[in-house]
């Protein structure tokens, strides 16, 4: 495996769940729609100083700052947690996903946004 | 003179006897345990990790919790590098978002638990026997003792290991390394978990699933499991690893 940046990394994993997504399987959808973001947090957390140790909890607490220093317009901490949670109920907890209220339009479309503004910053 | 004998709780055998053995129901046993958890729950903590317990503990208690178990690796007094701090809350969901650590919060309603340990809910059995009980009214006690003679369904772990292990491939060729080292790990621990149950042995916590694959001559995968959790294998060697899963699991 090659050291690819981690900004490829987010847009491919985005790539990938857009196309789970459309596919119908949610389950897998929200594997990779969680893989994208903590790879853009990752690059964008670098480029403003922010230790992340590969702990989830740290991305969460760094969607929370990048919003905070204005580089994404929205805090997407809570969507980072859900999703966390979501994607480890789909190895640990029943055959069926218990997204609640959460949109998988709603999600891809901020987790985008990240993206989208990694890239800008790379 | 008379002696009154108290039973005294001790961690059950990884067994299908392990459970049974101690005689629930039966409060000065429960007593016991929840005594020898507490001791275990603040000798197995860090001030920091004991100060997130106590906040999840209270915050819980606010939300009407039957019961709180403190479980995994910290239970067992064998963390990592890599250790979630995990419970088993017998109630509402609390908020975390504030405390400082991976957490992993498994909530069940009374008849959830109930329902899951009837079924053999590796998780919930696992509270059942190497939890420490932080609280309880009664509800886990009386849960607890309904289901000792049940013993985990090893192909509901086969499921969750078959299913980790097709994302693990695709993430293999993804390029995003870390994301693929937690991915490799967690399907590792998935498939010990099931090949221990199936051959009769109760999965401990995930440093300690080793030693209990060698014991059964599972070398290979202990090995590899054994990396995942202290190293930085190669992605190659991470690759092995699934190559491996994938043969045993097929």
């Amino acid at each position: 495996m090659s050291a690819k940046p981690k900004v490829e990394v987010a847009r491919e994993h985005l790539a990938k769940a857009r196309e789970e997504a459309d596919g119908g399987d949610l389950r897998d959808a929200v594997q990779w729609a969680f893989a994208s973001p903590e790879a853009a947090i990752d690059a964008l957390a670098e480029s403003q100083g922010i230790a992340i140790d590969e702990q989830h909890w740290k991305r969460t607490e760094a969607a929370r700052e990048l919003h905070k220093r204005g580089v994404l317009p929205k805090d997407l901490s809570g969507l980072h947690r859900e999703l966390n949670e979501l994607r480890k109920g789909v190895f640990y907890e029943g055959d069926e996903l218990e997204a609640g209220d959460l949109s998988i339009e709603d999600t891809l479309t901020d987790v985008e946004t990240a993206v989208e503004i990694a890239e800008a910053q790379s | 003179m008379t002696t009154t004998l108290v039973r005294a709780w001790r961690q059950p055998t990884p067994t299908r006897e392990g459970l049974i053995g101690l005689g629930l129901p039966d409060p000065e046993l429960w007593a016991s345990r929840l005594q020898l958890d507490r001791e275990r729950a603040a000798g197995h903590q860090t001030a920091e990790l004991a100060s997130i317990t106590a906040a999840v503990q209270s915050r819980s208690h606010e939300l009407g919790a039957a019961a709180l178990i403190l479980t995994g690796s910290t239970a067992r007094g064998v963390r990592t590098a890599v250790s979630d701090l995990d419970y088993h809350v017998i109630g509402a969901r609390p908020s975390l978002d504030d405390l400082p650590a991976d957490i992993d919060l498994y909530c069940d309603y009374p008849a959830e638990l109930d329902a899951k340990l009837a079924a053999g809910d590796d998780f919930a059995h696992w509270s059942a026997r190497y939890g420490c009980v932080l609280f309880d009214d009664g509800t886990f006690e009386a849960a607890v003792a309904a289901a000792c003679d049940v013993w985990p369904d090893p192909e509901r772990k086969l499921r969750q290991a078959r299913r980790a292990l097709d994302f693990a491939e695709r993430l293999a060729v993804s390029g995003d390394y870390p994301a693929l080292l937690e991915q490799v790990r967690a399907t590792l621990s998935l498939t010990a978990r099931w090949w221990l149950l199936a051959h009769d042995v109760f999965p401990l916590a995930r440093d300690e699933l080793n030693r209990q694959l060698v014991e059964l001559r599972q070398a290979e995968l202990a090995r590899a499991l054994a990396a995942s959790i202290h190293e930085r294998p190669t992605p190659t060697a991470l690759a092995a690893s699934l190559s491996t899963v994938r043969v045993l699991t097929s």
